[in-house]
């Protein structure tokens, strides 16, 4: 490569270079760009093509239904549909930043197309007054869309995302005739943040948002605008005037460039080249206007399109794909002729090298201490050709002149590669995607991965993204889903052996995102079985339920342990069935039972009584009426004294028959039966003693307050009634005579006959209310000795406990009651004579 | 000394986890702007006291409340409830939400559930029509450090909603607060498990790991070598039993007696101040209790009848040191180390206060008989000598948590009572303590603690293979666990301790016994590395990590555990032939009360 031939195609403007390669030479045929509306996506994007209905085209052989082609941006046909669509004609036509394609009608109806020639559901109005009206022009940016009406009103969508068109503020009265042109600011430049539209009204230009609508004064632009294009950083505007003046002025319109046209004539297309020049493009003439108001013109017997990008234009025509940019510095010091710069001096070096030229060295002495940099312009510059012969020599002479670098980072070079190879990818006219360096780097890996999918390009997005390092569970998922779709004829299980295939790549694959689709796409089957694979049961629960895969669904939550998703299913099954199926359900999974039981025990008593009904589980409603009883005595309580008892004593009855409907609680129906007795018996007793002092006491209490109240006669009725055994009933009797300290009914009743259990509950109950002398009544009566001596113990008779226990001949209770009375000497004295007498084996 | 525990020495960063969970609740707190409620579930507050100091809640903005059937009074209009999910919680927010509605209040409520957000209470709430009234958030505290050595996943129902109303979810709670672990300290290599709830979280273990798998490639060396997972059902023998070790005791309360009661809730017990030697009357004063208290570590695990010598001795030793400093000319530095003697002070005089009030209950003669009772309830020979006991206590309307500690022991050992025992104790139960208890009844039935008997008791098998019952234990320098219990090895630890040692294998025949299927499973991740191999050889020695700390041994209680077990496991980890550090992760920590209050049912 020369460095001379480089330079020969760039163009001078002021100071700067300017070039215009070739992308692509068009792979289409027989397309006449002048008859078709067309829509190309910036980004490299794809190109959208239909028969312009407004403009009257000769047919040839093709057939009279007009048909939206889309290409790629080298011309290679992506795919195409009838335009069938009502409405009246296209207005407008633009993809948005997901790609979608946008087409406006006249009356206001939105149709969407993705890149694959189908029409995205649903169609969008942009409202009644434009339905109307008529839609005579659009504009649009990024993700929206300002649509003029013939009676002169803005609607504004603001988003495509999310459609919701507004009306913006009306123009009013003093415009009569429609704008000459339009242009909108984007709202992410715009102070508001909403969108603010230019438009060329009568002598000067209008702004209008949302809120208001601002005139600008004519003297500051001076005459009628006809053209405006607004550059991408949102802060100047390109005008062409009547006169045939163009002028470049800020936001704040202060006046930056004023170029005098040779023609008066409106220019069609108008577009920034990066953010200091402005193309004009008139049938056959393309001008272009750099800041100090030279020009360059270039001659075109074609009609072109241009296609704006941040840093040039595209130039469409019939047969090619041009790019115009101004010449990157890097490019320029190396291939400017006559460039004596490091770069330049390196990048002939390597020549010289490559031609075994001595002269190698010699250039590499000279810019010895600016190699660096040298290395990096050659790198740079190779990011932005488009020619893989070009950046291959140009990396060829960095990694030449790294080698004679000490500290240099060398993963420039690597990352360098990295990107090219992936542009070069991209830009094979297969894919058409025709990137600059400077687009990518704007537009980033994962979204060009996303374009490539969208494009159904998934063996190259897979690629990248892992040569890239991006995750590439998006990309085989999307693939996933894709080839179901595409896949209606192949059977779920074949299928199924497909898909698995392919997403067992990626770990921790989302499995039930891919099911959902199948699901989506009347798949069912392959849905249920695609979800069988899916690992993450909080995910693939709720999917079997959304496939009616309700069983399956429970069994997978009971495996997973997570009760949550358990209840999950459950309310689910709930809400859907009946309730007998419902506990048919249940009733088979223990887990899924036990949970239901746990939550309705809370929030459906009912439903629960009728469930235990259903299965049988007479002894659970049982219970369930028992403790309602308790319920109904608490709040009965409130009421006082009152014949509150009768529904408690109905409820327990009941619980009563229900238990005894089986033979194995025959003790809890016994015992229920006992309860309700129990009540009529203390509702009794509070009615005799007006004290409500008895219900909700047991058994033993009511004996014991009977006894303290000195109803003795009511205590032996409650034990006779309830058969208490003699030793119990001579326990309550001593301790509540006790407590009301009735000593002489109390030595009354021991002598009654022989205690069944001794007397020692006397004992205690004498030591418990600290009575020594009552308690000695009974003491000596105690039959064993070992419990003699802690009696006497108790009460601190060391000598009388020491007798006793040396009676009981047990060393352990000699030395724990020495221990106690270790405070005493004289009685420790006594325990060490008596054990010493005694000496056990084994006692310390 | 703060409740916080100090977790310096801790074999496991600890501190990390425990600074996670501060970060988080922090964030929560910020991330609601301006001045809020903090609304706290009663329980989970006790929990938070082991996190966070509530200082730094308030400095973040929070007036802090607990959650109650009373509306909230506060003037702040953000409400920020934090609660576990459990029905109760939800109809108390439900009824503060419809109040303020009721009185016209506009407020922003918060519903932060921990340790994560559940359908069925969300379904409560949508059901109350509040669920569009509150944003709901999450709060993922799934453990808390207890002690450098013990975790608790705080759910203190665990073992009743497991065995009685078979809920399941505590178990998916455990095997996540152990993923979690493993996440930040690598995959677990051994996983041991006893019992049916023990085996069902090795299960859901494993299915986590297969679901969201440990990264183990920027993990050197795996933190924790071996899971033993054993199942409080395998062993309620254990903690029926009265613990005598000195923390133990200390958690013992109604056993002693009723009206002193004493329980160790949250590293702290509660005391009057009478026994801590104050004049005025008044206000409980708290005591944390962990092993920031240099002396409470040295005493805690010992055998209560130890404990008063040790403290004896201490006392007597720093009486000397004085007597030699008002005599004796002493030099600076002799000075320096008596009066830093002095500052542990403070310690002495508050365990001597304890451990006097202690003394004075378990020299009683009813504490004396009941211990002599449990003997021979696991001694399982003098089967009618029980019935009486017990029939007595009945009788005397004894407190009803401590007979049903007795019983179940005794059901328990006895694998069930006959027909006519069984039926007669329940009836003289209910004559008794009244007919609302049958509800309770049924629960212990249904969770096997109290039952009939069957089929013919293998309790002497048990106790005699595992040796349990240990002939001359001698307390003041064990040589065996039983000295947690004067005599009895408890058989939980027993089973670790042969987990540790062998694995299960040798002792399937024993295993086979107990309730519940076991299994052992190793894991992927470092399979490798030879050191790790030898676990079931008896080699112990290589199993030194080459830093020369000792590999880590977790072992998870699944149903609780009592601070005797814990100490008995101390006493293990600090044998010279073990070659394990051992934690502890729990359920919650409990005592044979706290385990039976949780199958009494409130009626009525």
């Amino acid at each position: 490569m020369s460095n001379v031939s480089v330079a020969a195609e760039w163009q001078l403007l002021a100071d700067r270079y300017y070039r215009k390669p070739e992308l692509y030479p068009m792979r289409w045929k027989h397309i006449d760009l002048s008859r078709n509306k067309v829509a190309c996506a910036p980004f490299g994007g794809p190109i959208a093509l239909i028969r312009d209905d407004s403009k009257i085209v000769q047919l040839y052989a093709e057939s009279a239904l007009r048909k939206l082609r889309i290409f790629n941006s080298a011309g290679v046909l992506l795919s195409e549909t009838v335009w069938k669509h009502p409405g009246g004609r296209l207005i407008g036509m633009s993809w948005t930043e997901d790609q979608t394609l946008i087409c406006i009608v006249q009356d206001g109806t939105i149709y969407r197309y993705n890149v694959h020639g189908e029409c995205l559901e649903p169609n969008f109005s942009m409202g009644k007054d434009c339905f109307e009206q008529n839609v005579v022009d659009c504009v649009f940016w990024g993700n929206g869309v300002v649509c003029l009406t013939e009676a002169g009103k803005l609607f504004c969508v603001p988003d495509f995302k999310d459609i919701k068109p507004c009306k913006l503020a009306e123009i009013g009265v003093g415009v009569e005739e429609l704008p000459h042109c339009m242009a909108v600011i984007e709202p992410q430049y715009t102070v508001s943040g909403n969108v603010e539209v230019l438009l060329g009204v009568g002598s000067g230009f209008v702004i209008v948002d949302e809120d208001e609508v601002r005139f600008i004064d004519e003297e500051k632009v001076g005459g009628a605008v006809q053209k405006i294009a607004v550059s991408h950083n949102g802060r100047f505007l390109a005008c062409f005037m009547h006169d045939g003046r163009f002028l470049v002025l800020n936001t704040e319109f202060i006046n930056f460039t004023n170029y005098q046209c040779e023609s008066a004539l409106p220019p069609e297309q108008m577009a920034w080249c990066g953010l200091d020049s402005v193309l004009l493009y008139w049938d056959d003439v393309l001008l272009m206007v750099g800041p100090s108001g030279d020009s360059v013109s270039y001659f075109n017997d074609e009609p072109v399109i241009f296609i704006p990008e941040c840093d040039g234009v595209r130039v469409l025509s019939n047969t090619s794909m041009e790019f115009v940019q101004r010449v990157p510095d890097s490019t320029v010091s190396i291939f400017k002729i006559g460039s004596t710069s490091p770069a330049s001096l390196l990048f002939d070096a390597l020549d010289h090298f490559d031609r075994r030229s001595a002269k190698a060295d010699e250039n590499l002495r000279l810019i010895r201490s600016s190699l660096p940099e040298a290395v990096e312009a050659c790198i740079d510059a190779a990011g932005h050709e488009f020619d893989v012969s070009h950046q291959r020599t140009l990396l060829r002479a960095a990694s030449y002149g790294q080698a004679f670098c000490s500290n240099f980072k060398r993963d420039h070079i690597q990352e360098m590669c990295k990107t090219l190879r992936v542009l070069n990818a991209v830009r094979d006219p297969e894919i058409g995607i025709p990137l600059s360096i400077e687009q990518y780097k704007l537009l980033s890996a994962p979204v060009l991965v996303g374009r490539l999918i969208n494009a159904h390009q998934h063996l190259l997005a897979l690629r990248i993204s892992e040569y890239v390092g991006l995750n590439q569970e998006v990309v085989v998922m999307h693939w996933a889903c894709a080839k179901i779709t595409a896949s209606l004829a192949i059977p779920d299980a074949a299928l199924l052996e497909i898909l698995l295939d392919k997403l067992k790549l990626c770990k921790g694959m989302s499995y039930a995102a891919v099911a959902a689709h199948a699901d989506r796409s009347g798949r069912r089957r392959l849905a249920a079985m695609l979800v069988d694979h899916e690992p993450h049961s909080s995910k693939q629960v709720p999917l079997l339920l959304s496939i009616a895969e309700e069983e399956t669904a429970l069994v997978k939550a009971t495996e997973s342990g997570d009760t949550d998703l358990v209840y999950l299913v459950l309310f689910h099954i709930w809400q859907k069935s009946s309730a007998l199926e419902f506990f048919g359900t249940i009733q088979a999974r223990p887990l899924a039972r036990d949970l239901f039981i746990a939550y309705a025990r809370y929030y459906k008593h009912e439903f629960l009584k009728d469930f235990f009904l259903s299965t049988g589980q007479l002894q659970e409603v049982a219970l369930l009426l028992w403790k309602e009883s308790w319920e109904i005595g608490k709040n009965s309580m409130a009421s006082k004294g009152s014949p509150l008892h009768g529904p408690r004593i109905k409820l327990i009855e009941k619980a009563h028959d229900l238990f005894s409907e089986t033979k194995e609680h025959n003790f809890e129906s016994k015992a229920a039966e006992e309860h309700a007795k129990l009540l009529r018996i203390q509702h009794e007793l509070e009615v005799s003693t007006k004290q409500p002092i008895f219900v909700d006491s047991s058994i033993s209490d009511t004996i014991r307050t009977c006894i303290a109240l000195g109803n003795h006669r009511a205590a032996m009725k409650v034990k006779t009634e309830f058969k208490v055994s003699e030793k119990r009933w001579y326990w309550l009797k001593v301790f509540a005579l006790a407590t009301i300290r009735d000593w002489d009914a109390l030595e009354k009743f021991s002598k009654e006959k022989r205690p069944p259990n001794g007397f020692r509950p006397f004992v205690e109950a004498c030591i418990d209310a600290a009575e020594k002398g009552e308690a000695l009544k009974y003491i000596p009566k105690l039959a064993d000795p070992g419990e003699r001596a802690e009696a006497y113990a108790r009460i601190g008779m060391a000598k009388e406990a020491a007798d006793a226990a040396s009676q009981a001949k047990d060393g352990e209770l000699l030395g724990r009651l020495k221990l106690s009375f270790a405070q005493n000497t004289a009685a420790s004295s006594i325990f060490d004579t008596l054990r010493d007498r005694l000496s056990f084996p084994g006692v310390s | 000394m703060s409740q916080i525990p100090n977790l310096d020495n801790s074999p496991l960063n600890l501190k990390s986890l425990r600074e996670q969970s501060q970060r988080e609740l922090v964030n929560i707190l910020n991330n609601i702007r301006g001045k809020k409620c903090l609304v706290i579930d009663p329980k989970l507050s006790g929990s938070l006291s082991l996190i966070i100091k509530s200082t730094i809640l308030k400095e973040n903005g929070a007036d802090l409340r607990h959650l109650s059937a009373e509306p909230v009074d506060t003037d702040c209009t953000k409400v920020v409830y934090l609660v576990r999910s459990e029905f109760s919680l939800m109809r108390f927010i439900c009824s503060h939400i419809h109040n303020d509605t009721s009185k016209g209040l506009q407020r922003e409520y918060y519903v932060y559930f921990v340790p994560r957000r559940e359908v069925v209470c969300e379904k409560v709430l949508e059901e109350e029509n509040v669920h569009n009234l509150v944003t709901i958030g999450e709060y993922p505290l799934y453990m808390v450090p207890l002690d450098e050595d013990v975790l608790s996943f705080e759910l203190d129902l665990a073992n009743k909603e497991c065995l009685v109303d078979g809920n399941t979810s505590s178990l998916w709670h455990i095997a996540k607060a152990i993923h979690k672990l493993e996440s930040s300290f690598g995959v677990i290599t051994y996983v041991r498990a006893k019992g049916k709830a023990s085996v069902r979280v090795a299960d859901i273990l494993n299915r986590m790991q297969a679901e969201e798998p440990v990264n183990t490639s920027d993990m050197v060396m795996p933190g924790i070598n071996t899971l033993i997972l054993i199942d409080r059902e395998v062993d309620m023998v254990t903690p029926m039993c009265s613990q005598l070790t000195y923390e133990g005791l200390l958690d013992e309360p109604s056993l002693i007696d009723l009206v002193q009661f004493l329980h160790i809730n949250n590293g702290a017990v509660e005391l009057d101040p009478s026994i801590m030697g104050a004049q005025q009357e008044g206000k409980k004063i708290k005591v944390p209790l962990n092993s920031s208290d240099k002396l409470f570590k040295e005493i805690r695990d010992l055998n209560f009848e130890v404990v008063a010598q040790v403290l004896r001795q201490k006392a007597t030793s720093m009486k000397q040191d004085y007597t030699e400093m008002t005599t004796t000319n002493q030099t600076v530095s002799e000075l320096k180390d008596f009066v830093k003697k002095l500052n542990s002070l403070p310690e002495m005089t508050r365990h001597i206060n304890l451990a006097q009030h202690l003394s004075t209950f378990t020299s009683k003669q009813s504490f004396l008989s009941r211990l002599d009772m449990e003997q021979t309830l696991i001694e399982a020979q003098s089967y009618e000598i029980c019935v009486d006991y017990i029939e007595e206590l009945i009788h005397k309307q004894e407190p009803l948590v401590s007979v049903l500690r007795l019983l179940i022991l005794f059901s328990i050992t006895n694998s069930g009572l006959p027909k006519r025992n069984f039926d007669h104790l329940r009836r003289e139960l209910l004559h008794s303590y009244g007919f609302e208890h049958i509800a309770m009844l049924n629960n212990l039935e249904k969770a096997g603690l109290l039952k009939k008997q069957e089929n013919k008791s293998n309790w002497l098998t048990i106790k005699r293979t595992l040796q349990l019952v240990v002939e001359d234990t001698d307390t003041a320098n064990p040589n065996d666990i039983a000295y947690v219990f004067s005599g009895y090895a408890p058989l939980s630890i027993r089973l670790v301790q042969q987990a540790v040692r062998s694995g299960w294998r040798p002792m399937e025949e024993i295993l086979k016994l107990l309730p519940g299927p076991h299994s052992e499973t190793k894991r992927g991740g470092f399979s490798s590395s030879p050191s790790f191999d030898t676990l079931h050889g008896a080699s112990a020695a290589v199993d030194r990590v080459a830093d020369g700390r000792r590999s880590l041994v977790l072992v998870v209680f699944i149903g609780g555990v009592t601070f005797a077990e814990i100490s008995a496991l101390r006493f293990l980890s600090a044998q010279e032939t073990m070659a394990y550090d051992l934690i502890i992760g729990t359920t919650k920590i409990v005592s044979g009360n706290t385990l039976t209050e949780t199958f009494m049912e409130k009626v009525g």
